[in-house]
């Protein structure tokens, strides 16, 4: 067998692998812990109760970083609304092509405190994602942004 | 007669340092390739190829899931099965496929974009061992291979006598620029 036949069966082989990588559960860090699992929409609208606390959540993948794969996006159970699971860079590395797919994700609510301005910008944002109308000038107390910060999380296939 | 043998220690490690160093061409390939695939990651992604095809979507947003989803299939047919639906905003709904791709729609630009993914052959496995996304096994198997490079860096020391020697200064500076380098970034 020549050189060039060598090295396509190789690339062809590398291929056939990738393509089985599309489809498979995969696990990051520990496992899962779904007795103590939380809807996102609870968390959410209290999210203070959940802070520092072990927590596990489950949902729908609608977002991955597509450089890194240092965070994904999972859905809600309401509509419009969703938490991102943010590891730093390298921890964990999410491949972009669980989009779409179920994850159970344990781990701890973090909250980030938005200045007055970063306040303004989001809560329009996500008034604009609803439909809703605000005037940003009439909001003058700042909020907190929750993400999970994760141990464990499970991508079903 | 019986001849007193001792061990050439040049001789063996030249030898070692020859095996060991044909034993890491293909180790070191992969993380020299993948390594630079991922300085780079800034710039491009080496995973994945993402292919992005925009078509106008007329179909009103107050429209079912069933029937946007209907209507987006018969506008990129040759999709895969679907995987899920979300609606990012009232003006933004998603459909994902089982490969990762999806279709975003945006009503009020009346417009859906579909992403197709594709894993990029060969970069994508390197860069998976790179980063130790694969089983605890490649772990030790990548702590066998970086302490074969410290051998075979520490080895190459002793591999040539005479002027040429890394001992001496007629070649022994291109150590000192090697060590140098990365001093200047850490004390910089």
């Amino acid at each position: 067998m020549n050189i060039i036949k060598k090295l396509s069966l190789l690339v062809f082989s590398l291929a056939a692998v990738s393509a089985s990588v599309f489809a498979e559960e995969l696990s990051f860090g520990k496992a899962v812990n779904e007795a103590v699992k939380v809807n996102i929409s609870t968390l959410l609208a209290s999210p203070e109760q959940y802070l520092e606390k072990e927590i596990t959540i489950s949902g729908t993948i609608v977002g991955v970083c597509s450089h890194q794969g240092c965070w994904v996006d999972i859905a809600s159970d309401a509509k419009f609304e969703k938490l991102r699971i943010k590891v730093r860079d390298g921890e964990m590395v999410f491949p972009i092509h669980v989009k779409g797919r179920q994850a159970l994700a344990t781990g701890k609510l973090t909250a980030i405190e938005l200045n007055l301005e970063q306040t303004k910008k989001h809560k329009t944002e996500l008034a604009k994602r609803r439909g809703e109308k605000i005037e940003p000038e009439s909001i003058n107390e700042t909020m907190s942004i929750y993400q999970l910060t994760p141990v464990g999380i499970k991508v079903l296939d | 007669m019986t001849k007193n043998k001792t061990i050439n220690w040049f001789k063996l490690n030249r030898t070692l340092h020859r095996d060991i160093g044909y034993l890491c061409v293909g180790l070191t390939l992969v993380f020299a390739i993948s390594g630079i695939a991922l300085n780079h990651i800034g710039d491009w992604n080496p995973n994945y190829i993402v292919e992005r095809s925009e078509k106008s979507f007329l179909v009103n947003s107050k429209s079912t899931d069933a029937q946007l989803n209907k209507a987006l299939l018969r506008l990129f047919p040759s999709t895969p099965p679907i995987k899920a639906n979300y609606w990012e905003s009232i003006n933004q709904y998603k459909l994902f496929f089982d490969n990762g791709g999806a279709i975003t729609v945006n009503f009020s630009k009346q417009t859906a974009v579909y992403e197709h993914i594709r894993a990029r052959a060969v970069f994508k496995q390197f860069n998976s061992l790179h980063l130790n996304e694969a089983k605890k096994g490649w772990l030790v198997f990548s702590d066998i291979y970086a302490g074969l490079l410290i051998y075979l860096a520490l080895s190459a020391l002793f591999m040539v006598k005479g002027k040429y020697s890394a001992w001496r200064f007629k070649r022994g500076w291109l150590i000192i620029i090697g060590g140098a380098i990365p001093a200047v970034y850490i004390f910089m």
